[in-house]
């Protein structure tokens, strides 16, 4: 297929799985926020200067207050990876791969993005925002779903997965990246008792988590689940494996393919990682250096497949 | 803001209807919102819970035709208990809770109590409660009631009293969870400026508390269910929930098997050990080689299991005779005696009418009393004094009369009120009680807050959800948060930096552009 449409599908899927994980996580941080701390206030650090760290890669230069932070990654038409600007642009995508897109999944991402574009969105944000996440958590589930009951299963179809995989895994590293507290003496103190449950709501897998892991979810088991749970379909083991999949599935030739074969490594990288006991410590090594893997895995991907290095990474996005 | 009951304590505004300190900020965000706003809110509530099937199921007005879903009736006007109150609560019902648990001990073992001379023996073993199956079973750790949840009021003076004690299957916690969950998504503004202590950490407290009397021997990971009657118990949905919340299976009677006095779950991979079961059902329908034999919802050869000690069960069989109003009684009693302390919640005055003298007594101000039966739940046959009529108060005496023992007597408490909204949005005085849930495991632990029951109907004192009583979400307030602000803790260290999120852009967009012009 066309070097630009198999571009333009694996861009569909990672701005759609970008907008869904940031609606996530908007709304995990928001509920946590309204309360108060837990009994044993240290456990997992996500709060509102973190979810502005984990778009834009940097730490805000002013505290970042709750309002600022929901209006700026939520509907904010200039932010550029605000959720309404990820849909703009799967949107935007969506225009140019109609003839390999179903009438269905067309009409659904154009439907999903006019209801974000309402009016009455940016007041529904204003007195409850849960409103909002649910319209954009709904719409991504009802478009990968007409993508799985209608799309034809030939390499479109790999692309898009692929883009929705390689965002899923580098999102949830992102964020547990930013939320982990760092090794050595002090880590001791936040993992005593630490309710990692905002880190859970904010992938929508606590009730995965409870199914899937004994211990009560705090930081260390919890980290643990999102990365090398290859059971549960936000973890990042499961998106690299679907990520290889998608890849495979896409490319006739896949043993010769760079992205393929260091997806691959990662694959049983992960697998082994997760065998052999890692101390919570060590948890942020890894999570570097897979996040590492994967921008590579990307870079990869587009020599591969779309003819040429990807544009330079660029900083996006600093809080104004 | 709202007209305050005379006579009664009302928790958000003092008697001159000027909002209490810690309520102020709540009252200044409610009247900001005003009627409208909050009748759009309700509204949306009834939809939210009807989508995600936090109902009940209720007959209708009249009691007659079809019972249908009614969504869970929400109050959005929050109940606060400020840090300091919270602490003496939760220090009373920690004792409390503690005696209870001594006292069944005792019952179910040297009777010292009675010994003592301090609660009659005849009393005891003719309460419903009472099983004579759990004699000689000590469970492990020592820990009957691992679950309760006591009634709590406040009286006009706005002291706290203990109402009833309840340790055999209290429901209601998924209330509690879910009200909290709903307030954030509708009305999250009426938060900013409080530092409400989360609840959503029970489910976790409660696996935790099972897995610490699970009897594994140390050697093999607790495998715990909970164990519902059924679909049609009217609060499966509890159960349900707080399986899903702990991540444990839930089981009905067909699931469970005992072989060789161990209990099992039936799996697709064969039996299963079970360790601690967590069960919603009554002493009666648990075993029907033991206590009913026409018990279909039970399990034969559990108490054999039980008291050859391989699972625990929660709460321990025979709790229930500390929960029976004609025991209440006795609670203060028992706190002075098995842990040597005065009580640090009280009793509501209650007469026993077995006793003569105390029953003539109060048949002669029958009009000014409570009466209940000693061994009903959820608000049964209770008789309200100062509301019933002239040829009810006889038809009572007639009862109390031809079964003594069937009943007690208490003092009429003045429940205090919150200001409540109307289906209009309109506030008014409610009467309210507490029920705050206890997880005792190694440890008693108490989730902030708990169930705030509150009558809809004005001048009711009648909480309960099938008769015509809502809820309100309890807030019990940080230390040192009555000053309001943010106090978000300045982060103690920095992220690590990374690379911003990346644009996909095609090489020849440029082309792209031009064809535009």
């Amino acid at each position: 297929m066309l070097a630009r449409i198999a571009h333009e599908l694996y861009w569909i899927g990672r701005q759609l799985a970008r907008a869904e994980h940031t609606a996530r996580m908007l709304d995990g941080v928001f509920h946590a926020d309204v309360q108060a701390r837990p009994d044993q206030p240290a456990g997992v650090l996500l709060s509102w200067g973190h979810l502005v760290t984990i778009v834009s890669g940097e730490p805000p230069e002013n505290p970042a207050s709750r309002e600022e932070v929901l209006g700026m990654l939520t509907l904010d038409p200039e932010h550029p990876t605000s959720v309404l600007n990820c849909v703009t642009r799967a949107r935007e995508g969506a225009r140019t791969v109609r003839d390999v897109f179903s009438a269905e999944m067309w009409e659904a991402i154009n439907t999903f993005h006019l209801g974000l574009a309402r009016r009455d969105m940016s007041a529904a944000l204003q007195t409850g925002p849960y409103s909002v996440y649910a319209y954009i958590r709904e719409r991504c589930g009802m478009f990968w779903g007409v993508t799985s009951r209608t799309m034809l299963r030939d390499e479109a179809h790999a692309f898009l997965q692929a883009g929705a995989a390689i965002e899923a895994g580098d999102m949830v590293l992102r964020m547990l990246r930013v939320a982990l507290p760092p090794g050595g003496e002090e880590a001791e103190e936040h993992l005593r008792d630490g309710q990692a449950l905002a880190l859970l709501q904010a992938v929508g897998g606590f009730q995965a988590y409870r199914r899937a892991v004994p211990a009560p979810p705090n930081a260390g088991p919890v980290a643990r689940f999102l990365l090398y749970e290859r059971d549960y379909p936000d973890s990042v083991a499961f998106s690299v494996e679907a990520l290889h999949a998608a890849l495979t599935a896409a490319d006739p030739s896949y043993r010769g393919s760079p992205a393929v074969l260091r997806v691959g490594r990662l694959t049983a990288d992960l697998d082994f990682r997760a065998r052999t006991a890692d101390s919570d410590a060590a948890i942020a090594g890894t999570l570097e250096a897979v996040q590492r893997e994967l921008a590579q895995v990307d870079a990869d991907i587009a020599q591969r497949y779309f003819g040429g290095p990807a544009t330079p990474v660029s900083r996006v996005a600093t809080l104004r | 803001m709202v007209e305050v009951r005379e006579g009664f304590y009302d928790e958000m505004v003092d008697a001159s209807g000027a909002p209490r300190e810690h309520a102020r900020t709540l009252v200044d965000a409610l009247e900001a919102l005003g009627p409208e706003e909050l009748a759009a809110a309700g509204r949306r509530r009834d939809a939210i819970f009807m989508q995600q099937g936090i109902t009940f199921d209720a007959a209708g007005p009249d009691h007659e035709g079809p019972t249908r879903d009614r969504p869970f009736p929400l109050d959005l006007v929050p109940r606060i208990i400020p840090a300091n109150e919270w602490r003496s609560i939760k220090r009373g019902l920690a004792q409390r809770i503690r005696a209870l648990n001594h006292f069944i001990d005792d019952v179910y073992h040297g009777r010292e109590i009675v010994h003592e001379g301090l609660v009659p023996w005849e009393l005891i073993v003719s309460r419903s409660g009472f099983a004579r199956a759990a004699h000689g079973i000590r469970p492990p750790g020592g820990v009957y009631c691992h679950v309760s949840g006591c009634d709590l009021v406040r009286d006009g003076d706005g002291s706290w009293k203990v109402l009833e004690d309840n340790v055999r299957t209290p429901s209601g916690i998924s209330y509690v969870l879910e009200n909290r969950v709903a307030m954030t998504r509708l009305l999250p503004g009426l938060f900013s400026s409080y530092r409400v202590r989360p609840v959503d950490h029970y489910p976790a407290l409660l696996r935790t508390a099972l897995e610490e009397v699970a009897p594994t021997g140390g050697e093999e990971e607790a495998t715990v269910v909970v164990w519902t009657p059924g679909p049609f118990n009217s609060a499966y949905f509890e159960h349900a929930f707080l399986a899903r919340q702990m991540g444990v299976e839930l089981v009905e009677a067909t699931d469970l098997v005992v072989r060789d006095a161990v209990c099992h779950i039936r799996t697709t991979r064969g039996l299963q050990r079970v360790h601690a079961i967590y069960r919603r059902i009554d002493d009666d329908f648990m075993d029907p080689l033991e206590f009913r034999p026409d018990s279909m919802l039970g399990v034969p050869g559990l108490m054999r299991a039980y008291r050859a000690g391989s699972v625990a069960i929660v709460n321990a069989v025979g709790t229930g005779v500390a929960d029976d109003k004609a025991i209440y009684h006795y609670v203060p009693e028992m706190v002075r005696y098995y842990l040597g302390e005065e009580p640090i919640l009280d009793n509501v005055p209650t007469y026993l009418m077995a006793d003569a003298e105390q029953r003539a007594w109060v048949l002669e101000r029958l009009g000014e009393m409570v009466v209940k039966p000693t061994s009903e739940s959820g608000g049964k046959g209770v008789f309200i004094g100062p509301s019933a009529t002239e040829q009810e108060l006889e038809r009572q005496a007639e009862r109390v009369m031809r079964e003594p023992e069937r009943w007690i007597a208490q003092e009429v408490v003045r429940v205090s009120t919150v200001p409540t909204a109307g289906a209009d949005g309109s506030l008014a005085a409610r009467h309210v009680d507490l029920r705050p849930f206890a997880v005792f495991g190694d440890d008693i632990r108490i989730v902030p807050g708990g169930l705030t029951r509150v009558a809809l109907r004005e001048g009711s004192m009648i909480v309960n959800s099938s008769q015509g009583g809502g809820s309100k979400d309890t807030w019990v307030l940080e230390d040192g948060a009555d000053a309001g602000g943010d106090l978000a803790a300045p982060p103690r260290w920095a992220p690590p930096r990374m690379p911003g999120l990346s644009q996909g852009q095609w090489a020849a967009q440029q082309q792209q552009q031009q064809q535009q012009q």
